[in-house]
Formats: structure tokens, C-alpha cells, sequence
């Protein structure tokens, strides 16, 4: 698995060039290391959803139980220890965690948003509404980097929304069915699409972090 | 009766053996890799049918543009990754089917070209250490027809599994899992128990 990247000099070559450059390569790093992190923070938190889910429905299944048990057997102890409801909760304080955490990412993201959209400004401002004749590293244009930015950006927008709406919605959840659906979304993450790795890897050897 | 002609059998089939034993080792080990593999396909079964059980428009998910469908997607994408690995395993066992088929089929030539010289008394002869030439034969040729079937059922199996048909994604596991041969693959590792001094002697 890659680590974060860096800017070393091995890597600064293109950045000689001129600030614009340094800034997009620097963008890109922190988009490689942004990306690691969300789905580091993914991994973390899927058994945590999952106990969740469990948890939630063994105890609404032992309630049913106990509903049915309860009138041929008046005098015995209530089966279902109070530690239910405490660990469930335990449990979503973490998932929050993780969450909030991925707030933090996606808010990251939008930083460097604004940031490479500061560097389209310029080139417009310099350059007229084409912008530089010459691509500033292989073959990209300055509007092609934002837009793969721009729709890396609105999935992991997208992808928290989805995650905040089900983290609402786990601990209610009593049909396993629904649950299932929850856990698949968490898991599968339906709102990154399947190339972002290979888009990640393209911006990545354009931008020189990779070698061709 | 030929003494040479009997010894060298005798050593093909020392090699069959020898090759049976690496073979067995090679096809529990790479079945035991489909276990886990035939947990996630059922695991993603179970989310596929979930997901088809779930009216998404009358839960909060429903103002997520196209939910269903991103997420039918991952889950086929996911399962196409696993099957293209169960498939992998699959070639995996097709090399082990080949190799057995390969060496018994040797040394059942070989015994075929020599049966002037070697006569039913030198084919039944046995010793303490040393099984009879025919006994041995039949053995190999029993490992060999199941190690066939047993690749040939599972690679079936695979084959008819569609992507539009769900139930028959849940039910594969269990079927895989029916295919298992305990009392034949127990036979084969009794083979090998037979046959152990044979191997060892010269």
C-alpha cells in the first residue's frame, strides 16, 4: 500500500518552473493523502457499523422473545441486561467519531478546491479565458486539474451526506433488510465511483509524484 | 517373467505416487482458498437481495439521486472480482486434475506396452513393503477419476451462475460446500498410507 507522499527534491523538478506548478503538484499530493485517509477512516468504522446493526437487532429480537415468554413465566428476570442499551451507545459515539473526522476531510478537499480554482483565476487573468498555451506539466490543462477535482470533490460530498443520513438511521433501524441496505452503502460506498483510484493515479503521474 | 520390466513400472509408479502426494497437498490447499472467497458470494448475495427487498423510496435514503443503482452496481462490480478470483483457483485445479491424469495415464501405458513381459503373476506379487503391481494401478486410476469428477462439478458449478440470477448466487455456496467428498478424499490419503514403504524402498 503507498504511503503519503511528500514533496521531496526528487520530485521538485517542475516546480522550478513557476509557482503554479508547485502549487498543483502540492494539490495533488494532498489529494493522494486526503483520499488514503478517507478510506483508512472507512475501514475503521465498517465493524463498527456493523455491531451496531447486530446489536440493534438481537436486542429487538430478545424483546419480542421476552414479550412472548413473559406470561407463562411472571416470576423470572427480565433476559435482556440493561448493557444493551449502553453499548449501543458506545458504539454510535464511535461511529460519530469516525464521522466527524471525515467532515474534517471533505472540508480538506474543499480547501484545495478553492485553491486550485485560485490558480485557474490567475491563468485566466494571465493568460486570457484559454489559458497558458503550454500545459504546465505533461498534457493537462489547468481546467482539466479542476475538473477531476471537482468530481472527486462532489462524490466525497455526496458520500458523507449518505453516511451522515445513515448514521441517523442505524441505530433506529429494527427491519434487517434496511440494515442490510445501510451496511452495503457504508461498505460499498456507491457515491465514489469505481475509477477514482485510476484518476488518482493519472493526476498523480501527470503531475511527476509518479514516474512515467 | 521379466525382472526389468516389473522394477520399472515399479518406479513409474513410485513417481505417480510421489506426484499424487504433492498434488493432493496442492488441491486441498487451493480449495481451502475458495472457502473464504464463496463466504464473500454469499455475503454479497444476501446484500443483493436485501437491497432488491428494500423500497428505497419509502425510506430516508430516498433523496439520493439514483441510490439503487450505484449501489446494484458495487455489489455486481464486488461480485464479478470474486468470481474472477474462484476462477483463478479454478485454473489452479485444472493444473492438478492435468498433472494427475497426466502421470497415471504414463504409467498405464507404460504397463500396457509390457504386458508380455509382465504376467499376472508378476502383477499380482506382494510383499510386506511392496503392494502389487495391479493393486497399485487400481488405486491410481481410482485417485485420478475423482480428482476428474471433482473438477468437473466444480467448474460446472461456476459456470451456470448468472449475474441476473440471485438465487442462484445464494444457493452456490451450499451447493460448493455439497461437493465435498470426505470418504474419497480420506481413500486417497489411505492410498498414500499403502504405499508409503513402496515409496521409500528401491
Amino acid at each position: 500500500m503507498e504511503g503519503d507522499i511528500t514533496v521531496t527534491s526528487s520530485n521538485r523538478k517542475c516546480s522550478a518552473v513557476s509557482g503554479s506548478t508547485r502549487k498543483i503538484k502540492d494539490n495533488a499530493a494532498d489529494w493522494h493523502n486526503l483520499l488514503l485517509r478517507w478510506e483508512r477512516l472507512s475501514e475503521e468504522s465498517f465493524p463498527i457499523a456493523g455491531n451496531i446493526v447486530n446489536l440493534r437487532l438481537n436486542s429487538s429480537q430478545s424483546r419480542q422473545q421476552q414479550q412472548v415468554d413473559e406470561p407463562l413465566s411472571p416470576l423470572s428476570a427480565p433476559s435482556q441486561p440493561t448493557g444493551g442499551a449502553a453499548e449501543l451507545q458506545d458504539e454510535c459515539c464511535k461511529l460519530q467519531d469516525i464521522l466527524n473526522n471525515m467532515v474534517v476531510v471533505v472540508m480538506r478537499m474543499e480547501r484545495l478546491m478553492v485553491s486550485q480554482r485560485g490558480v485557474l483565476d490567475l491563468e485566466e487573468f494571465q493568460f486570457g479565458p484559454e489559458g497558458r498555451k503550454v500545459p504546465l506539466f505533461h498534457s493537462w490543462t489547468t481546467k482539466q486539474f479542476e475538473n477531476s477535482f471537482r468530481v472527486l470533490l462532489d462524490s466525497f460530498r455526496q458520500e458523507l451526506q449518505l453516511k451522515q443520513t445513515i448514521l441517523q438511521e442505524l441505530a433506529h433501524t429494527v427491519t434487517s433488510d434496511l440494515s442490510m441496505v445501510y451496511l452495503s452503502c457504508w461498505l460499498h460506498q456507491p457515491f465514489i465511483p469505481p475509477q477514482t483510484r485510476m484518476m488518482l493515479e493519472a493526476l498523480l503521474l501527470e503531475t511527476g509524484h509518479r514516474p512515467l | 517373467m521379466s525382472k526389468p520390466a516389473l522394477l520399472s513400472l515399479q518406479q513409474t509408479l513410485r513417481k505417480s505416487f510421489h506426484s499424487l502426494e504433492n498434488n493432493q497437498k496442492i488441491w486441498t490447499s487451493v480449495l481451502s482458498e475458495c472457502s473464504p472467497l464463496m463466504e464473500s458470494l454469499g455475503n454479497l448475495a444476501e446484500q443483493l437481495r436485501a437491497l432488491s427487498n428494500v423500497q428505497i423510496s419509502n425510506t430516508p435514503l430516498r433523496n439520493f439521486p439514483d441510490l439503487e443503482e450505484r449501489l446494484r452496481f458495487k455489489l455486481l462490480q464486488a461480485t464479478d472480482t470474486v468470481l474472477g478470483k474462484l476462477n483463478d483457483k479454478m485454473s489452479a485445479l485444472q493444473s492438478v486434475r492435468d498433472a494427475i491424469s497426466n502421470q497415471v495415464s504414463a504409467v498405464f501405458q507404460q504397463y500396457e506396452q509390457n504386458t508380455d513381459s509382465l504376467d499376472l503373476l508378476a502383477v499380482t506379487e506382494r510383499s510386506a513393503t511392496n503392494p502389487s503391481a495391479a493393486d497399485m494401478l487400481e488405486w491410481l486410476q481410482d485417485a485420478e477419476r475423482y480428482y476428474r469428477q471433482q473438477f468437473l462439478r466444480r467448474k460446472t458449478l461456476l459456470q451456470t451462475l448468472r449475474a441476473d440470477d440471485l438465487s442462484l448466487l445464494e444457493s452456490t455456496p451450499k451447493r460448493w460446500k455439497s461437493l465435498e467428498s470426505p470418504g474419497a478424499e480420506e481413500r486417497i490419503t489411505d492410498t498414500l498410507f499403502k504405499v508409503s514403504f513402496f515409496m521409500e524402498s528401491q
